[in-house]
């Protein structure tokens, strides 16, 4: 019995060993960016909203928080519909050419934290 | 979406069924939420089943305790699979091409054969062991394989993200 419960303590001790970084281990977040420009595109959904953001070169995909989430900070569906000019500030992907995630956005003067 | 992953999964995520999910604030959250409960009482039911074929509470007859246990096992692992769905709908291409989300449905294919092999070889002879009663020793590898195969799988789902 003693023995059933310790291989059974050692492989939850594993798992939540592996499982306590927790983090976008995707994102490059010593190289953080801000991208600036007009929404050219807009998904408000689950499980992350996404916008696609012409900068001045180049369109980013940038992943925003869950719509539950942009709502309740007031980054609501019309603050980030197409047409709207934003400015994001985030992390770059090391997986996904020109995506990043946002940390937080600004519409119109305003600032929403995303994370 | 992704092109990469086989038709019938871009045709999932593109369903109405898969952007319904999308759209609405609490259907998402709400899946993730019953999937993680439905693991509880999974990996719960489940913990108990392999730690009697390991020899643990000797003291109850091996029978009852396991047909208990398996009706929590069962309606937790459906619980699961319908959560599951949901989610997979969300992002079903993505999923489909995910190193681990394949390597979570190869483990679970492994711990539902191991389930079966057990039903069909030892069960029989599980069930009318007295208390106390010494379990064969491949029995004991069931539940061994069992208790790892779950955990692994339960490893893999929260990794997913971050492959």
């Amino acid at each position: 019995m003693i023995k059933v419960v310790a291989i059974f303590a050692t492989f939850v001790l594993l798992t939540g060993a592996a499982l306590a970084h927790h983090g976008w281990g995707s994102y490059d977040a010593a190289h953080p960016v801000t991208v600036a420009g007009p929404i050219l595109t807009s998904r408000f959904e689950n499980p992350h909203a996404t916008i696609t953001v012409k900068d001045a070169d180049k369109t980013w995909t940038i992943t925003l928080a869950p719509t539950s989430r942009m709502s309740s900070r007031g980054a609501t569906e019309k603050v980030v519909a197409v047409g709207q000019n934003v400015s994001a500030y985030g992390y770059p992907s090391t997986v996904q050419k020109d995506e990043m995630r946002a940390e937080r956005i600004t519409v119109d003067g305003k600032t929403y934290e995303l994370r | 979406m992704t092109d990469a992953a086989p038709a019938i999964f871009v045709a999932l995520e593109q369903s109405g069924f898969g952007a319904a999910i999308r759209r609405s604030a609490w259907l998402y959250p709400a899946a993730n939420i019953g999937h993680i409960v439905a693991l509880v009482f999974f990996v719960g039911a489940v913990a108990v089943m392999d730690v009697r074929l390991l020899g643990g509470f000797a003291a109850t007859a091996a029978g009852p305790l396991l047909a208990r246990a398996r009706w929590f096992a069962v309606a937790a692992l459906a619980g699961m699979a319908m959560t599951g769905f949901v989610l997979f709908s969300a992002e079903a291409s993505h999923l489909a091409v995910n190193p681990v989300f394949q390597l979570k449905l190869a483990l679970i294919g492994a711990g539902l054969l191991n389930v079966a092999l057990y039903e069909f070889i030892a069960k029989r002879e599980v069930d009318k062991l007295p208390p106390g009663a010494a379990m064969p020793s491949r029995v004991r590898m069931a539940g061994l394989l069992s208790l790892m195969i779950w955990v692994a799988v339960a490893a893999c789902g929260r990794s997913i993200a971050y492959f």
